[in-house]
């Protein structure tokens, strides 16, 4: 009882500890990396510097000495960070030259190709946002953002990036497929790093339009004849300020994503610098990639912030201005998209399963045929096969993440304000970033890569889970169970965890799919599950290496991420029923749209 | 003079957090003998529900003590109600409060009794409930849902003397029911405590109902 009330004052100074722990801990993190580093780097350092040495115990441990690693975490991390501040970003360990050069060109050309991703966001929002727009100016019925949102916001970049480069530069041959040489060979990327950024964008805003236009007010100024743009742009600030936090992360995950875009088209940007980085197990290099990293997030996040504050005239506490409406609408056309696409998804595993993904039983590169529907890869294997297990290597992992990500949320969010810090840290890492680190410090593994997406995937489901327990716990039955002399550890087991367990679940398998391609993003990159293991991104990564001699290699397993990636983005849009009495709606879809964007890209 | 069965002195409480966060009971003390039934009556925002919860041990005051029998039971610090629960019982708003949905009533008092009356029989003691209470003991094996609003306000108030407790808080226990069936939910309320010898504290807005019982105590809103 005591705790339970008292815990009310605290909860303004646990969030503001959580948060500035939080950041402190990711500090020294960021700095102790290479002590943290579980990869003995000595021998490798030893191996690249001094070809002519032997790897004696004493020169193992001379360098050790140079590297700094034999002093403690704190030691470390005070060190890198000391040099930081004095603009010394340390020097590579396997080339040992200085590393700030290389980072900065990095730097300016993932600069140079985010301006022109932003420009082809603007663009593809705009054309989003401006039926909602005229609707409003013409005072018409709105109808929220409609497929083209959904068919433009489906597909991961790492997908839309490799199916670009397939059909325009490699079929058609418009395009040059890879290299940053001019103009021409910034197109490809910066349409695929805008395409799915400026349809969340346009999404978002369409629909909060949507949601804001049915507002009392709106039709009160009408009704006072208040002028057509001067409504729109009282309905345009009120949607904005609803959606501005969203639209932050979104620009956050922009950064994960060009990791994957820049791998794909081979442009020497900050991506595939850290990429480079992680692969090389360079923890100076990924140290400093991630370190501007991770200042331009700070700096997004610092402009969101300004423009939340300019929007809503003044700082406001966060959850004091009414969401607006949820979108309306039946969901029949995203049920049966869901439906759809899980059974074609199905159709693959039965007829994929029982064949063998390992045996070499066809000719390299054999086209598709009617005993061989997918076509052979590059060692003879069939596709079929591989991309049916490649289901299970993919999809069995992501239950795992889900289920893992269920009970860490319920366990945080019984953990309350304790929570917040790690959660917006979370909340904000791409997991393209998440699975680079974690690559980097253990080599690259499946349990790596699902670790990174478990980081990225809790926040959502505490947050939900929160809501979750604090209406159940407001239930007047559980609020009065106390009085029959029921202990606080049985009302948990009893009555608060059966009430919140079943929607949670609910939850979790909507994210099932965002989840997977989350995994298979890390898996196309290597940063996952390692040959010969079937694994969708994988495969993907093995097929782009022949798209040119056999373009169905790549075509098979695309078909399949392409399928789950309609299949996330079509559960995600069902709207969630509401249930009468006091167990009203959650918080639910709100969090959703932000965040399964986050993960999906 | 016996030990009163309930003294509170001095209670305030303060709710919200932040900026939010106000008086909602102004300072109250007040005795009740055993046997006594007192009414607690004032208008919306007087804080009346605060108290109730104070008084069975769902919240805490943020000034002031509760004793029941001469013994500590609530203080800002601490609440003693886990140990000593049995003592004070109550009776809800909303007598579906009471139960646990998806338990039959009878479920729901062997469960409490169990817990809070170890050495007694539950059977026995449900039958002297349903008794006291006027509930018609073939309802016992039907859930909550199944029950009409007078039906459930009887077993809710079975549920709370089955255990025997000295103190009963009814918060605004007819405001839910008709003024027929409210009117009998009332009577059976308090004759049910004076028959056993329990101290009943009523709260209620309605005068009417406040007129039953010995005295009566009025609160006001804090001053903002």
């Amino acid at each position: 009882m005591n705790w339970f009330s008292r815990r009310r004052r605290r909860i303004a100074w646990a969030s503001f500890a959580s948060c500035l722990l939080s950041a402190l801990a990711l500090l020294l993190v960021a700095g102790a990396l290479p002590w943290l580093s579980r990869t003995d780097p000595a021998a490798a350092v030893l191996r690249a510097r001094y070809a002519e040495l032997e790897p004696t115990a004493q020169a193992l441990a001379a360098v050790r000495a140079q590297l700094g690693l034999d002093r403690g975490p704190l030691a470390t991390s005070w060190h890198w960070w000391s040099g930081v501040l004095h603009g010394d970003l340390g020097s590579s360990w396997v080339s040992g030259a200085p590393i700030a050069p290389g980072a900065w060109r990095a730097l300016s050309v993932s600069a140079t190709l985010t301006a022109f991703a932003v420009l082809v966001a603007l663009a593809v929002a705009f054309a989003l946002v401006l039926p909602a727009a005229l609707r409003v100016l013409r005072n018409q019925r709105q109808s929220g953002s409609g497929p083209l949102g959904v068919a433009l916001t489906s597909l991961p970049e790492f997908l839309l990036a490799s199916m670009l480069l397939v059909l325009v530069a490699v079929q058609l041959q418009w395009l040059p497929p890879y290299g940053w040489t001019g103009l021409e060979t910034a197109i490809l990327p910066a349409l695929a790093l805008g395409i799915p950024a400026g349809g969340l964008l346009g999404r978002l805003l369409a629909d909060a339009i949507a949601a804001v236009a049915g507002e009392r007010w709106v039709g009160i100024w009408h009704l006072a004849g208040a002028p057509a743009p001067a409504i729109l742009s009282g309905v345009l600030r009120r949607a904005a300020a609803a959606v501005i936090d969203q639209l932050g992360l979104a620009f956050i995950g922009l950064l994960g994503g060009a990791v994957a875009v820049e791998q794909v088209f081979a442009i020497p940007g900050l991506g595939r610098y850290l990429l480079g980085a992680a692969n090389a197990q360079d923890i100076p290099a990924l140290q400093a990639g991630l370190l501007l990293m991770a200042a331009s997030a700070v700096l997004i996040g610092a402009l969101t912030a300004a423009a939340r504050r300019t929007l809503r005239r003044g700082a406001l506490p966060p959850g004091s201005l009414p969401a607006p409406p949820e979108a309306r609408g039946t969901g029949r056309i995203q049920r049966w998209t869901a439906g759809i696409t899980c059974a074609a998804l199905l159709a693959i595993l039965a007829s994929g399963l029982p064949r063998d993904p390992y045996a070499i039983a066809f000719g390299r590169l054999q086209a598709p045929e009617p005993g061989l529907p997918f076509g052979a890869d590059a060692s003879g294997r069939d596709l079929l096969a591989r991309v049916a297990h490649g289901t299970l290597g993919t999809v069995g992992p992501a239950l795992l993440i889900v289920a893992g990500a269920i009970l860490l949320g319920l366990l945080l969010a019984a953990a309350g304000e304790i929570s917040r810090g790690p959660a917006v840290i979370a909340n904000a890492t791409p997991p393209i970033l998440a699975g680079v680190v974690i690559a980097a410090l253990v080599g690259p593994s499946v349990g790596g890569a699902a670790l990174a997406v478990l980081w990225v995937s809790w926040p959502p489901l505490a947050t939900h889970a929160a809501s979750l327990l604090d209406e159940a716990r407001a239930m007047p039955h559980i609020r009065w169970l106390p009085l029959s002399g029921v202990p606080r550890s049985r009302i948990w087991i009893q009555h608060l965890l059966p009430a919140v367990i079943p929607a949670l679940l609910r939850h979790g398998m909507l994210r099932l799919p965002g989840v997977a391609l989350a995994l298979a993003a890390l898996g196309f990159l290597g940063l996952g599950a390692q040959p010969p293991t079937p694994e969708w991104g994988l495969l993907l990564a093995e097929g782009i290496g022949y798209v040119e001699r056999a373009p169905f290699t790549a075509i098979a397993p695309a078909a399949a991420l392409v399928l789950t990636s309609v299949c996330a983005v079509a559960l995600a849009g069902i709207p969630v029923p509401r249930r009468a009495g006091s167990r009203g709606p959650s918080k639910k879809p709100e969090a959703q749209s932000g965040s399964s964007q986050v993960l999906v890209s | 003079m016996s030990i009163p069965a309930l003294e509170a002195s001095n209670l305030s409480a303060r709710r919200g957090h932040g900026e939010a966060r106000r008086l909602v009971l102004d300072p109250i003390g007040f005795t009740l003998a055993r046997g006594e039934a007192v009414a607690i009556t004032g208008p919306s925002g007087a804080g009346k529900s605060t108290l109730a919860d104070i008084v069975l041990g769902l919240g805490l005051p943020d000034s002031g003590e509760i004793r029941v029998l001469g013994e500590p039971w609530s203080t800002p610090k601490r609440s003693h109600a886990a140990a000593r629960r049995r003592l004070v019982q109550g009776v809800p708003q909303d007598p579906a409060a009471a139960f646990v949905p998806r338990w039959s009533i009878r479920t729901s008092l062997q469960h409490a009794i169990t817990r809070l009356f170890p050495s007694a029989h539950p059977a026995t003691l449900i039958a002297q409930a349903a008794e006291l209470a006027q509930f018609d003991p073939g309802l016992l094996d039907r859930r909550p849902h199944q029950l009409s609003g007078g039906q459930l306000q009887r077993a809710a108030l079975a549920r709370a003397v089955a255990v025997k407790p000295c103190v009963l808080v009814a918060d605004e226990p007819t405001s839910a029911l008709d003024p027929g069936t409210a009117q009998a939910v009332a009577g059976q309320l308090l004759s049910t405590a004076a028959a056993s010898g329990i101290a009943l504290l009523l709260i209620t807005h309605d005068p009417q109902l406040a007129a039953y019982c010995a005295r009566t105590i009025s609160i006001q809103p804090p001053a903002q």
